[in-house]
């Protein structure tokens, strides 16, 4: 075992909002068997970012991720040629339009594109924890100091399961009327050695509880041409589902003879389902850790669930906004099918946004 | 550290069974696994599924947490809070177990988790290889289960990987633009006419570009490679002027080897098991792993094998 005490630290975020909107209004005009549900007063989306369909625009998944990933280098002191390690975690990946790749990897055709030959790369798929599960693998390869620095990116063009919905949504129990929640974007962040405490990932666990894992699952749809994704939100959102990190994290912070309160965390940033799933998963905290929850940051109202870049995508617009502060501690929760949970804990001070 | 294979497993469907599934292969190969070291589902910290096709084309969640649910590990921390585990899929065409490989050393050298189970299992979208003339793999699944080592100097060197500029060669996606209501039973394949040429010179070029980073005496040790032809272990042997004998192209067994397709992703784990099988030839000191394909990427590691292993062959 390593008797290494390097740490990571996010070195630089980017991120990608395609400029189209689409209001939950206009979506549901849109849906042939509208469902007789308050969609918006449901999910809290507002609206959602859609993908641009023209090959100029470059606005499917794998455009978006490099839109992205160029973001995210200009606010880097690294070029893309010194880059160790390029991660691709998008679920959606859409490539010169309605191609759904396999291989080659997005993880090469990224390091290609953007210049970063030398770099390992690969891909990871799972479900909305990709850009987590990225970021975890990552920081442990940095850590054993098998690479310097990587490249995590995710473009999600979602909003083509949005699309599959519209056509075949029956009602609000529909299994695909999670769909309808969505939206378009990309993310990416580079991470490097920490050297300060001022800037580290002070942790980051994930697990997998598989017993769920038949709860979401996306596929081409058998009825009509496009994507979908069929969930079962009713057992994937119970409180025993929602109870998941609060016990997993308790138990790590025991391990270590902490507690949540010890933690100091400023912000809290949970997975981007909807307003009151936020709402739901923080009181599930407060009432399992028996503290208040550290002012939650969101997105969701204003870009639907985006899926894998979920959280860093709401890291970037809050940071960037100044809505959320350099020089604080955030917490990012996972939530996503397989089921997928866990924490990552970091202190961020100079983040180049 | 080192990181060591505790055991692996290659599987076939069952004969005569139709419509096989990436994850009930990747299972069976992973029970394999855990039956030979004798352990429980709950020793797994992580497992990572590195195969590429899959059945109906699904793409959420990952196929590990799939083949988790299959094998047993972690399925409610809730009502059992043992030891946690995480599961996920990497994916990067035929490099897939070498990349995971990277990044188990990883893991395992940060002390994440003990035990990373790597599972490669392909199956035609469909269900059944032999029922589309096109698709050129065969169904398949492996796993290897790897963890630290206790020998000094014994297990996997250093993974190296590399790139090439250009045409991938090998290329695989669904149409969703053409796809109609199908879109779960179709995938297409497309190989450039010159990919055997191209992986054949950027192969022998890794493995030398390996073997002098590490300074590996190639003439002690046993090549394991992919088959995209059938004479690719003997032209390999050829441009690295090896004796025929010290490359090992690996297939799929049975009689109709070259009619049931291409190993994918598991092609590494099958050319462990069939080089170690037997014991190591006479002079060999290590296996030296290589795979390449669509990218192009390539991947290299060594593997000095622990002086006893438990192996479930083919």
């Amino acid at each position: 075992m390593t008797t290494s005490t390097r740490s990571s630290r996010f070195e630089a975020l980017g991120a990608y909002l395609p400029p189209t909107v689409l209001s939950t209004a206009d979506l549901l005009a849109r849906v042939s068997g509208t469902p007789d549900v308050d969609l918006e007063r449901i999910t809290g989306v507002a609206e959602r970012r859609v993908y641009d369909p023209s090959p100029q625009a470059g606005e499917d998944s794998y455009g978006l991720a490099l839109k992205a990933a160029r973001e995210c280098l200009a606010n880097s002191r690294y070029a893309a040629a010194e880059l160790d390690v390029v991660i691709s975690a998008s679920i959606t990946r859409f490539k010169d339009g309605g191609r759904f790749t396999f291989e080659p990897s997005f993880a090469r055709m990224l390091s290609q594109e953007l210049g970063a030959d030398a770099a390992i790369h690969f891909d990871v798929s799972n479900a909305c924890a990709g850009m987590m599960t990225g970021v975890y693998l990552l920081d442990r390869m940095i850590r054993a100091g098998v690479v310097r620095n990587g490249l995590v990116v995710s473009g999600e063009q979602a909003t083509k399961i949005s699309e599959t919905a519209a056509v075949e949504l029956t009602d609000s129990y529909d299994p695909q009327f999670a769909s309808l929640s969505v939206g378009d974007s990309a993310a990416a962040v580079i991470l490097d050695e920490s050297v300060d405490e001022a800037d580290r990932i002070h942790y980051v666990d994930l697990m997998t509880c598989a017993e769920y894992a038949h709860l979401c699952m996306g596929m081409p749809s058998d009825r009509t041409q496009g994507i979908a994704l069929y969930t079962d939100n009713k057992q994937m959102h119970t409180r025993d589902r929602l109870r998941l990190w609060p016990s997993f994290h308790g138990d790590l912070l025991a391990k270590q003879g902490r507690t949540f309160a010890d933690e100091g965390f400023d912000y809290i940033i949970q997975h981007q389902v909807g307003t009151r799933f936020v709402e739901f998963v923080n009181a599930t905290g407060e009432e399992e850790f028996g503290v208040a929850m550290p002012p939650s940051l969101n997105v969701v109202a204003w870009t639907g669930n985006t899926a894998s870049t979920a959280h860093f995508l709401t890291l970037q617009q809050h940071l960037k906004a100044g809505s959320a502060r350099q020089g604080a501690k955030f917490l990012l929760v996972p939530a996503a099918s397989g089921v997928v949970t866990g924490a990552l804990s970091a202190t961020i001070s100079t983040l180049g946004v | 550290m080192t990181t060591v294979i505790t055991a692996a497993s290659g599987v076939l469907p069952p004969a005569g069974q139709s419509g096989c599934t990436a994850v009930g292969l990747a299972a069976l190969a992973a029970r394999d696994c855990l039956a030979t070291a004798r352990l429980a589902p709950q020793s797994v910290g992580a497992l990572i599924n590195v195969g590429v096709y899959r059945e109906a084309n699904t793409f959420e969640p990952a196929m590990a947490a799939l083949i988790q649910k299959e094998v047993g590990i972690n399925l409610d921390y809730l009502a059992n809070p043992g030891p946690a585990a995480f599961s996920f899929d990497l994916m990067n065409g035929a490099c897939g177990v070498l990349n995971a490989v990277q990044v188990a050393q990883a893991l395992l050298e940060t002390a994440s988790c003990d035990r990373v189970l790597v599972t490669a299992a392909d199956v035609h979208p469909g269900g059944c290889a032999g029922d589309d003339p096109l698709y050129p793999y065969a169904d398949l699944g492996g796993a290897l289960l790897l963890e630290r080592g206790t020998q000094p100097d014994r297990g996997f060197g250093r993974v190296r990987t590399w790139s090439r500029q250009g045409d991938p060669a090998v290329a695989g996606h669904l149409e969703t633009a053409t796809m109609g209501a199908g879109g779960r039973a179709v995938v297409t394949v497309v190989r450039d006419a010159d990919r055997e040429e191209r992986l054949l010179e950027f192969t022998a070029s890794v493995v030398a570009d390996y073997a002098r980073a590490e300074g590996l005496d190639l003439a002690r040790t046993l090549v394991l490679c992919g088959r995209p032809a059938p004479d690719f272990g003997a032209r390999l042997a050829s441009c690295l002027n090896l004796d025929a004998a010290q490359v090992l192209a690996s297939a799929p067994p049975g009689p109709s080897m070259e009619g049931t397709g291409e190993a994918h992703t598991a092609g590494p784990v099958l050319g462990y098991l069939q080089a170690t099988a037997a014991g190591l030839p006479a002079g060999t000191e290590q296996l030296l792993l290589v795979t390449a394909g669509a990218g192009l990427s390539a991947a290299c590691a060594s593997y000095r094998p622990p002086l006893e292993t438990g192996d479930t062959a083919l």
